[in-house]
C-alpha cells in the first residue's frame, strides 16, 4: 500500500459523495470535449466541402452582397447576372486553367425549396471532381435531362428514367443520373444543362457566377485583382467564403464557449465545496495520521491525489459519455449555428482527448490545492485536542 | 538511562480571548523501560504533556528531551523525524481507518516513512498482539479490544522506543482493559517505555509508577503503594 492507494480507499468511503463529485467533472469535461470536438470537425468538414469544390475563385456580379455571395456554392440566388461576354473575358485571362458559367435558380415546390444549378455539360468533371453518378450525366446536346442529388432523390422518390414536370410550363424532364452522397449540399440540388436552365426560366445569356480554377494557387491574390478589371466582376475566393462561414459562426461560437466556462465554474465549485467537506470532518483523523508519523506535506498530497482521482475518473468518463451522446449535441450545435456543413460535425481526435485529460489534471490541482494546504497546516493537537481532553 | 527528560516545561494556549495555562511548569524524567500512568483530574495538563512528549506539540518554555536528543526549537520537519522513528501513538478512539484490514491499518505509518511493508513483519506484530487470524479483518468486523490491538500494533510497526497512550482502555470494558493492559505490560517487560494516560485507578497502581497531575503542576510522582518495581 502506498499514498496513491491509500487515497482510493478514503474515496471508496464515501462513495456517493465521491460519485456526485465526478459526475460534475463528467458534465463539464464531456461540455468541453464535445465543443472542442465539434468546433474542429467544424473546420474540418468545411474546409473538406471547399477542397471538393474543384475550383477557387467565384467571379459573381458587382454588387452582390459578400454573405449572398458566399452562399453561392449552398444555393443561394441573388437578382443581378453576369453575361457570356463576361465568361470569354474571364476565360481569356491569363493565368486561368478553367472556368465554368453557372446559373442558379430557386423555385418553390409544395412549400420546399428546390435550387436549380445550370451547368456546362463539358465541365461537369472539372467543376465537381470528386462526384460519382448512378447512371449518367448529361451531353452538351441533350433538352430536358436532369442529374439530382441524392438525399434530393431519396426525398422526391426520384430514380434514372424517372420523369420530372418541371420548370414554370412544366416541361417533362427525364432523369439520367443520380448523384452518389456527397455529403455536401450537393446531395440537395438540381443539375441541368445550362443551356436548358437559360431556356426553361427565361434567362438568356445570363450567369449567376463564374467558378474559376487557376493555374497556379500562389497567385490567387494577382489574378482576382486581374479578374475584377472586368467592369462587372467582383471576386471571392473559397478561403474567403470559408472565412466568412466562420465569422458567422463565431458568435455562436463564443455562446457556447461561456456554456464551458460555466459549466467548468459549477463543476469546480462543487469539487472544492466536497473536498473541504471530506478534509472537515476528517481533521481528527488527520491529527492521528500526523501522530502516527504523517508531514503536512503527507497530507495535503494524500488530498491533492483524491482531487486528481476524482478529476482525472471523471475527465475519462466525461469524454466517453461525449462521444456517446456527440449524435444529440451535434444536432443542438446544428440549431445553434447559422450554417453548418454536412457530414459528421463530430471529429474524435487523440490531440483533443489529451486536452480534456489534461484539462481535467489541471482542474484538479486547481481545486484540489486549497484543501491540500489546509488540511497540511492542520496542526495536530488542535486536530486530536477535542477527542484528546 | 533516561529516554524522556523534560525540565521546566509550560504551555499556554488561547482559546479566544482567554489564555489557557495547560501546564505550568512539569520537570519529569523518565528512564528507558519505565512504565508510567499519568492521571489527573480533566484538564490537569495530562493531554498537553502527552502531545509534548509525542512531538505533536512544542512547549511554550522549558526543554524536552527525547532519547537523547533535544526537541524543544526543532523544525517540523525534525519533529516529524522523531514521531516517525522513536513515538508510537494509541488513542482513546483507536481511529482506525474503517476501509483498510486490520494488516492495512497496522502497515498505514510506513506509507509515511516511505518503506515497503514488509509482510512478515507486520506477520510479527499481529502475532504479538494476537490477532494473526484476524489480519484481513475491517475494522467494523472487530470488538473493540480487538479494534484497539490492531492500533498497538499501529504503534509498534515502526519499532519505537517510547509508546504514548492515551486513556487505551477507556472506551473497554473490564475484560477487554485487561487484556490491552497485560499487552501492555509484555511491550513494556520487552523494553518498551510506556507513558500511559488513564482515568481508571485500578490500572494506575499496576503501572510501575505514577505521576500525578493537578492544574498544571506535578502533584505526586512515586511508584503506586505496595507494588514493588
Amino acid at each position: 500500500m502506498n499514498l496513491l492507494s491509500f487515497a482510493v480507499k478514503n474515496l471508496k468511503r464515501r462513495k456517493s459523495r465521491t460519485l456526485l463529485t465526478m459526475a460534475g467533472v463528467v458534465i463539464a469535461v464531456a461540455v468541453l470535449f464535445s465543443l472542442l470536438s465539434i468546433s474542429s470537425g467544424y473546420e474540418q468538414q468545411l474546409t473538406r466541402e471547399m477542397d471538393s469544390l474543384g475550383f477557387h475563385l467565384l467571379a459573381v456580379p458587382k454588387g452582390c452582397p459578400y454573405e449572398a455571395a458566399s452562399l453561392i456554392i449552398h444555393g443561394g440566388v441573388f437578382p443581378k447576372y453576369l453575361s457570356g461576354e463576361d465568361l470569354a473575358r474571364v476565360k481569356a485571362m491569363e493565368g486561368v486553367d478553367f472556368a465554368s458559367p453557372l446559373l442558379l435558380h430557386q423555385i418553390v415546390k409544395n412549400s420546399t425549396p428546390h435550387i436549380i444549378y445550370g451547368i456546362d455539360p463539358n465541365d461537369i468533371t472539372g467543376l465537381k471532381p470528386s462526384w460519382k453518378v448512378s447512371g449518367r450525366y448529361f451531353e452538351s446536346w441533350e433538352t430536358r435531362v436532369m442529374v439530382v442529388g441524392k438525399i434530393l432523390a431519396e426525398r422526391e422518390d426520384l430514380g434514372v428514367g424517372s420523369v420530372l414536370p418541371f420548370g414554370p410550363d412544366q416541361e417533362s424532364f427525364t432523369i439520367v443520373g443520380v448523384l452518389e452522397r456527397t455529403g455536401g449540399e450537393d446531395d440537395n440540388f438540381h443539375f441541368i444543362p445550362l443551356s436548358e436552365a437559360q431556356r426553361v426560366f427565361g434567362k438568356e445569356n445570363r450567369i449567376t457566377a463564374i467558378a474559376v480554377r487557376v493555374h497556379d494557387i500562389r497567385r490567387i491574390a494577382e489574378i482576382s485583382r486581374d479578374l475584377e478589371t472586368i467592369p462587372d466582376v467582383q471576386v471571392i475566393t473559397m478561403a474567403q467564403v470559408a472565412g466568412t462561414i466562420m465569422n458567422l459562426v463565431g458568435s455562436a461560437r463564443t455562446l457556447l464557449y461561456t456554456v464551458i466556462v460555466i459549466a467548468i465554474c459549477i463543476s469546480g465549485g462543487g469539487i472544492i465545496n466536497s473536498l473541504l467537506m471530506s478534509v472537515n470532518e476528517r481533521t481528527r483523523e488527520f491529527g492521528m495520521l500526523k501522530a502516527i508519523g504523517a508531514s503536512g506535506l503527507d497530507i495535503g498530497f494524500l488530498v491533492l491525489y483524491e482531487t486528481l482521482i476524482i478529476t482525472t475518473l471523471g475527465g475519462i468518463l466525461g469524454i466517453v459519455v461525449a462521444v456517446i451522446v456527440s449524435g444529440f449535441i451535434e444536432g443542438f450545435v446544428r440549431n445553434a449555428i447559422p450554417y453548418a456543413p454536412s457530414g459528421s460535425l463530430f471529429s474524435f481526435e487523440p490531440a483533443l482527448v489529451l486536452i480534456a485529460l489534461v484539462f481535467s489534471i489541471v482542474l484538479g490541482l486547481i481545486c484540489g490545492i486549497y484543501p491540500a494546504i489546509r488540511s497540511g497546516r492542520l496542526s495536530p493537537m488542535e486536530t486530536i485536542r477535542e477527542g484528546f481532553l | 538511562m533516561s529516554v524522556i527528560e523534560a525540565t521546566e516545561i509550560t504551555k499556554v494556549y488561547k482559546r479566544g480571548r482567554e489564555e489557557v495555562h495547560a501546564i505550568r511548569g512539569v520537570s519529569l524524567s523518565i528512564d528507558s523501560s519505565e512504565f508510567v500512568a499519568i492521571v489527573g483530574p480533566s484538564g490537569a495538563g495530562k493531554t498537553a504533556l502527552m502531545n509534548i512528549i509525542g512531538c505533536l506539540d512544542t512547549p511554550t518554555n522549558g526543554t524536552l528531551t527525547i532519547d537523547g536528543i533535544r526537541v524543544t526549537g526543532r523544525t517540523e520537519r525534525e519533529l516529524v523525524r522523531m514521531r516517525r522513528g522513536t513515538i508510537g501513538f494509541v488513542f482513546q478512539q483507536f481511529f482506525l481507518i474503517p476501509t483498510l484490514t486490520a494488516r492495512e491499518n497496522i502497515g498505514l505509518p510506513l506509507i509515511f516513512n516511505r518503506r515497503k511493508a514488509d509482510d512478515w513483519k507486520i506477520d510479527d506484530i499481529l502475532d504479538q498482539v494476537g490477532l494473526s487470524d484476524r489480519a484481513s479483518h475491517y475494522p467494523h468486523e472487530l470488538s473493540g479490544g480487538e479494534m484497539q490491538r490492531v492500533a498497538i500494533g499501529r504503534a509498534l510497526v515502526t519499532r519505537p522506543k517510547i509508546l504514548l497512550a492515551d486513556e487505551p482502555t477507556g472506551n473497554l470494558d473490564t475484560g477487554n482493559s485487561d487484556l490491552i493492559f497485560h499487552l501492555l505490560q509484555g511491550l513494556n517487560r520487552e523494553g518498551l517505555t510506556i507513558l500511559m494516560v488513564t482515568h481508571n485507578p485500578g490500572l494506575a497502581r499496576r503501572a510501575g509508577r505514577v505521576v500525578s497531575l493537578k492544574d498544571g503542576l506535578i502533584e505526586h510522582d512515586m511508584p503506586p503503594p505496595g507494588c514493588p518495581i
